[in-house]
């Protein structure tokens, strides 16, 4: 099963409970604040969780990408001793 | 320290005058230092700055064992340029690494020994674990990295922390099985070999690298890049 198949199946089973509780397709009894207030805004909620989840990571992976200068300057010290090295051994750089 | 075990590095160059030799410099003072067997294997696709003028010169310098020349007649893509490579290698690990060296061989001796340690199929190179992290990149850049990253991962569910890194050490046969069941092209292409690896039930074991944007020469990341990573993604999505 691909991912792509793998997700369609698990958005069809959701999206099929879920519609059966809204419509009432089952007889299973919910209490009315559920019914008539949660159900129908159920879907957005969790898109907007989603959404500000996904906003969460990225910006907290963001802040803690952790910058390295201190890689940028030894490779720059190696570069120096790698092209002296290079051209004292008749390589052309 | 790495036993009987040889080391076959793959670099594919384009235009990589000035920093091929600096590359091979560094990977040998590492290989020396740690008492590493290795090869590094140069596949140009006939660079017109004269890549492979300086690579023949290098091989002089090093020797025909150390340093092999394997070029091809142009550009050919990256996939095919580690299948021709392989083809050549007389090493039972492959290492991959860019050849601008924004990856440092000085964490090649670590990827070894945590291959060693759990007997890894894959170990790969990551920027977003540990002591990893990134040199040059401004907020921008890493928003997009961070962002790309995490929708690949979101779609994907691969369980690396470094989709689309390609620092990365591979046995050859794996790398063989995974190159020929591959095909993505690009950035995407480093990415599908992480999630081909785990649908394979492949291990991979991470490193904490730090990646210093290329030195010399543009760095390549605009519109156009961010377009194909994400058709390549949703390719992906698909297929895999």
């Amino acid at each position: 099963m691909t991912r792509a198949t793998e997700a369609a199946a698990f958005f069809g089973i959701t999206a099929t409970i879920y519609l059966a509780l809204l419509f009432q397709w089952i007889p299973i009894p919910l209490p009315e604040t559920v019914q008539e207030f949660t159900l129908p805004v159920l879907p957005w909620w969790a898109l907007v969780s989603f959404g500000a989840y996904s906003l969460g990571n990225i910006g907290y992976h963001v802040m803690t990408f952790r910058d390295c200068p201190e890689a940028y300057h030894e490779l720059q010290t190696q570069i120096a001793q790698a092209q002296n090295d290079l051209r004292s051994k008749g390589i052309s750089i | 320290m790495a036993g009987q075990h040889k080391y076959s590095v793959l670099l594919p160059t384009y235009n990589e005058r000035e920093n091929l030799p600096v590359i091979i410099w560094l990977l040998t003072k590492t290989f020396q230092e740690n008492d590493i067997d290795y090869e590094i294997i140069v596949i140009d696709d006939n660079s017109p700055d004269g890549t492979l003028e300086i690579a023949q010169q290098l091989q002089k310098l090093y020797g025909e064992d150390r340093i092999l020349l394997r070029p091809r007649a142009g550009k050919l893509g990256l996939g095919t340029a580690y299948i021709h490579g392989i083809q050549h290698a007389t090493g039972d690990f492959i290492f991959i690494l860019d050849a601008d060296m924004s990856h440092h061989p000085k964490f090649m001796p670590e990827m070894i020994r945590l291959q060693q340690s759990k007997n890894y199929d894959v170990v790969t190179g990551t920027r977003y674990a540990g002591n990893g992290g990134v040199y040059g990149w401004d907020l921008k850049r890493k928003v997009i990295s961070r962002g790309a990253n995490f929708l690949a991962t979101v779609l994907l569910r691969p369980g690396v922390s470094d989709l689309t890194g390609s620092f990365r050490l591979y046995k050859k046969d794996v790398l063989s099985k995974l190159i020929s069941s591959c095909i993505s092209k690009g950035y995407v292409f480093q990415m599908e070999m992480m999630v081909r690896a785990r649908q394979f039930n492949f291990t991979i074991g991470e490193i904490p690298i730090t990646f210093v944007d290329r030195v010399f020469g543009d760095s390549k990341m605009g519109a156009m890049e961010i377009v194909s990573y994400a058709q390549g993604l949703l390719k992906l999505f698909v297929a895999v």
